[in-house]
Order: structure tokens, then sequence, then C-alpha cells
């Protein structure tokens, strides 16, 4: 089960810039990991998942308004905000 | 007296605070005197506000004064793990990532521990986004264990553990994911409870792996953590794992000298330090002496819990730690170009080591081709573990195991081992894969290190451990005991 994988594509998914001896080290980390993973390879387990669950999380709650922490509040914890807005890079190009 | 309200009880604080000889304002004066003297060497804080402490200490004295106080833990500070939410207070998760927020916002817990009077008091060290087993990876500073300073707390709760064992503060809250309550309080000679999967909120509390993470009470006793554990459990509707009012009933504690203790078959074997297995041995005989049922159980699937774990666990936190993206808070790089680009290098500057570790892993188990391998694959073993603990409790009312293989290692000493790292949970993380409560009891020495038994029950029966827990600390006074600093 423990199949080698591209730490060039795991990084670009999971949005992470990683230095040259930062892929070697967790290259090496997670294939010696992944191996400690084989036990599950090997396991006799159940058909299906779903006593895997502890609690019951189908039931969703009402779809009912409650407070919010306002415009104000989340300005002040953003990293970049003009005019009571969170401000980002340009999302879209000039020419588009 | 002042001098040694440090080394008090959060009960006796209380019936002192009760009957008048003592204030809110002076034991917090106390406490701040004893943080000035030794956070320094122990790093258990990460923050501590000392003019909001007091102004809440008097604000307290003043209700207590008016008729109004509002219970046991009217006047009592409670130090918080860096991962709950205060208003009004840092959140930072000890990660570069979140450093300096400051949260808009109360979690669940932080309201009832306002509503029962308690002192909200600064910020505990932990693992990077409660990532890890030995509080090494926290991007703020270095917490060591009062015990032995140059050794680890545990984590990812050590600050936690560390303050308490310290004498900084009489309860602390932690979060447990797979032992981040339980192995700190081993580690540290103090009590951590992980509850049942649904007894207490976890709005507030940043997410790590949300089918796993519980709060959980921390203490110097099983009295102080039965204490809070009290104050912290009930419905809330923003959490929708969290059990409705009519879900939440305890299992009645019964007679603790009538219990049924199960010891799971070779769990004290390989891998289980020699003086851990006798202090967890000696805890077996002191159980048998009282009238207690002692027999031996199975669970077969016992080895497939640590990499059931690891896969479960870095799954849900590479998708949950994907909400950082440098946008609505936390750290944005300045380096940002593209919006790809700021997020991706927000987050390769803002994350530590141990969490792009996890969050790869994690993204690798839930990748295309793999998931069925990896993710499915770990659901299955999950339901196997659970289904066999649940029906070893349904022939005991507990399981006795050692809470951690070995005592307290050296700072930095598995550092650049993750795997043997994450062997250190073997025992604590089938309770989290099953959804049980379970504790962590001092139970003796390996040296001068602290060693502590771990109890897992049944759904619901928290009463049972924390009476079996009582039981055993009568008899052997380790609440008593404080680390010399």
């Amino acid at each position: 089960m423990a199949e080698g994988f591209d730490i060039d594509h795991l990084a670009k998914l999971a949005r992470l810039s990683l230095t040259a001896e930062e892929k070697a080290l967790y290259s090496s980390q997670l294939s010696q990991i992944l191996g400690h993973f084989q036990a599950l390879a090997n396991a006799d387990l159940p058909a299906t998942i779903d006593d895997a669950r502890v609690v019951d999380e189908a039931a969703l709650r009402s779809d009912e308004p409650g407070p919010v922490l306002g415009a104000e509040a989340v300005t002040r914890i953003a990293p970049a905000s003009r005019d009571g807005q969170i401000s980002v890079p340009r999302v879209v190009d000039d020419e588009s | 007296m002042a001098d040694a309200l440090h080394t008090l009880s959060a009960a006796e604080l209380g019936r002192r605070l009760a009957a008048g000889t003592l204030t809110s304002r002076a034991l917090c004066e106390a406490l701040i005197v004893r943080y000035q003297a030794v956070n320094d060497k122990v790093g258990a804080f990460t923050h501590l506000d000392q003019a909001d402490v007091l102004a809440q200490a008097d604000a307290s004295d003043a209700r207590r004064k008016a008729g109004q106080g509002r219970g046991p833990l009217e006047g009592i500070p409670v130090a918080i793990k860096d991962n709950i939410a205060v208003k009004g207070q840092p959140l930072t998760c000890s990660s570069k990532m979140l450093a300096p927020l400051v949260s808009p916002y109360d979690s669940h817990v932080a309201e009832r521990l306002r509503a029962a009077g308690a002192i909200l008091y600064g910020r505990l060290n932990m693992d990077e986004f409660a990532m890890g087993s030995s509080t090494e990876n926290s991007a703020l500073r270095k917490t060591f264990n009062p015990w032995d300073l140059a050794r680890i707390p545990g984590g990812s709760s050590g600050g936690s553990a560390a303050a308490l064992a310290a004498g900084l503060v009489p309860l602390s809250l932690g979060s447990d994911t797979g032992g981040s309550i339980r192995q700190p309080a081993s580690h540290c000679g103090v009590v951590g409870l992980k509850p049942t999967y649904g007894l207490i909120s976890r709005f507030g509390l940043v997410a790590f792996a949300s089918s796993l993470d519980q709060i959980g009470p921390m203490a110097r006793s099983v009295e102080d953590c039965e204490l809070l554990l009290n104050a912290l459990a009930s419905a809330d509707a923003r959490d929708m794992t969290c059990f409705g009012p009519s879900d939440r009933a305890l299992t009645p504690a019964g007679d603790a000298k009538q219990l049924r203790i199960g010891i799971p078959k070779g769990f004290l074997g390989k891998g289980v330090a020699p003086e851990v297995a006798a202090a967890v041995n000696a805890a077996v005989e002191f159980y048998r002496a009282q009238g207690c049922a002692i027999s031996e159980v199975e669970l077969p699937s016992a080895d497939l819990a640590v990499p059931t774990y690891y896969v479960v666990a870095t799954a849900e936190a590479s998708s949950n730690l994907g909400r950082y993206d440098g946008v609505r808070y936390g750290h944005r790089s300045a380096t940002a170009g593209t919006p790809v680009e700021m997020m991706t290098a927000s987050r390769s500057e803002g994350f530590g080591p141990e969490v792009k570790r996890r969050i790869l892993l994690g993204t690798f188990v839930l990748s295309a081709g793999y998931a069925d391998a990896y993710y499915v694959r770990a659901l299955r073993a999950r339901a196997k573990i659970r289904a066999e603990y649940l029906a070893a409790l349904a022939g005991v009312d507990v399981l006795l195991t050692p809470t951690v293989p070995t005592p307290a290692f050296k700072v930095g000493e598995k550092a650049s081992d993750p795997l043997q790292l994450y062997l250190e949970d073997i025992f604590t993380i089938p309770a989290n894969l099953a959804g049980l409560p379970a504790i962590s009891v001092p139970c003796g020495k390996s040296g001068h290190l602290p060693v502590g038994f771990h109890l897992v029950g049944a759904p619901l029966s928290e009463s049972k451990l924390l009476a079996a827990g009582r039981l055993f600390e009568a008899a052997h006074g380790y609440a008593d005991q404080q680390a010399a600093l």
C-alpha cells in the first residue's frame, strides 16, 4: 500500500511551497510513516464505515439567523482591509 | 498564608473564598507573584494580562460581597490552552500563522466559565495547532516539565499540564484529539480528563480533527477535575456534535469499590518501561484489594489504532487547515503576487514543520487514487476498534492501562523522529477513535518523573472514571505533591 508519492504534486494540492531540503526531509519521513500504515492494508476490516461515527451528525440544525460578529470586528482581525471590507490581491487581470 | 496559596486545590480555595478568609484579588495577586517567579523557567504561559485578571478578581469579590456569587468556581482562576477562544485575549494556537490574533468572541466553555464566576487566567502554550506530544512544536516558546526542566511536559496541552504542576494556576483547560490532555497530565503528575465525544461544546475551539477533538478539564486532583467538568458540560446548538439536553445524563458513579476493571491483554508488555509497568500494576493491585473485580479483556485490533488515527486525524487536519489562506485572518505574506501565490506563500511562512508534515500526509491519504486505500480503510478500522472497545466495556466498567508507555523524555530527544513521537499516544488514541471518556490519574514515579494510569469507560461514564480516580487518590496523596522549582 505504501506506494511512492509525488511531493511536488502534494505540495501544490496543499498550497505549500517547499524548499529542496524540505522536500527531501518530508519525502523520507512520509515514506517511513506510510510504511507504518501498512498494518491497515493487511487487516481484516468490516465492509462498511457506518459504525465509525461516534455521534449522529446526520441531523442538521434549523437554518435560522443568529448573532454575527459584524464588519468592524471582522475587518479588525483581517490582514488588510479598506472601507469596511477585506482587501485581497487583484483576482481579475486588467485585460480580461 | 499568601505564599502557599499556589499549592492549594481549587476546592480548598473555593472553601476559603466562601468562608470569607480569602478574596479572589488576594489569590490572583499571589498567583501573579508565582507567575513572575517561575513562568520563565517553565514556559507554561504565553500570555497573562495581569490588569485584566485583577479586574476580573475585583468583580468576583464584589459579586460575592453582594450575595451574588455564582457557585464553586466563583473567583477561582482557570488558565486556558491557546486554541480556545476568549474574547479580547490572544488566540494563536502557538503558531506564527495566527499570532498576534486577538479573539473577537468567546468559546462556549469561556462563556460557561464566566457564568460560573471563574477568572479567565491567561493563555497556555501548546504544540502548534495541537499537533504534537511534547510542546516542542510551539512557534512561540519552549515549555519544560516542572519535575525536570531538561524534559518535555508532554503535549499538545503541555502548557496546561506544566502550569498545574508548577503551581501557576489551580485549574486549566486542554484539548484532546489523540491524548493531548492525558499524555501531558501523566508526564506532569496531574489529572486530565477527555470527556465523551459530544459532552462539551467545541464552539470556539480551533479545529484540528473534528471527529476526534474534545475540550477537557485538567487539575492537580480528581475532585478539582470534576468541579471544572461540571461547569463546562452543557448543551450548545452551535456545535452540531454536542449532545442535546435530553441526551447528556451521565451514568451514576456507583460504588467505586464495586467496579469491574478490565486489563487489556498485552498492554503492559512490549514497549512499556519497567517502572511504568510496576506503578500501573500497583494501581491494579490497589483496586483488587479494595474489592474491585479485575479481569483480562481482549482488544485484538489495538495495534491498528495508531495508523488509523494518523490517517483520520491528518486527513481532517488537511481539510480544516485549508481555511488559513491569508485572506480573512492570520498571517499574510508580504511577497504576495496572484491570490494563489499569496495563499501559498502565507501558508508556507505561517505553518511550522509538523503542521506542514501533517497537511502533506492528510492531503496524500485523501488524494485521488489513494483515498480508498488509506482514508476509507482507516474509517473501517475505526469502526472495528470502536466495536471492540464497546464490546469490552459491556463486560467491565472501565479499562485500565498506562497513560504513556514511558516517562517524559529529554527535550530534543525525539524531535527528528516523528513516528517515535506518534507512538507516545498508543494507549490514549483509541478513546478518541471510539468517542469514549478517559482520564489520566497520577500513580507513582519512575525515578523522579511522574507516571499516570489511564481509565477508559463507556460513553457518558465520566462519573465512574472520576469515582475510581478519587478512590485511588484518597489512598495515595499524589494530589498533594508539588514539583520543586
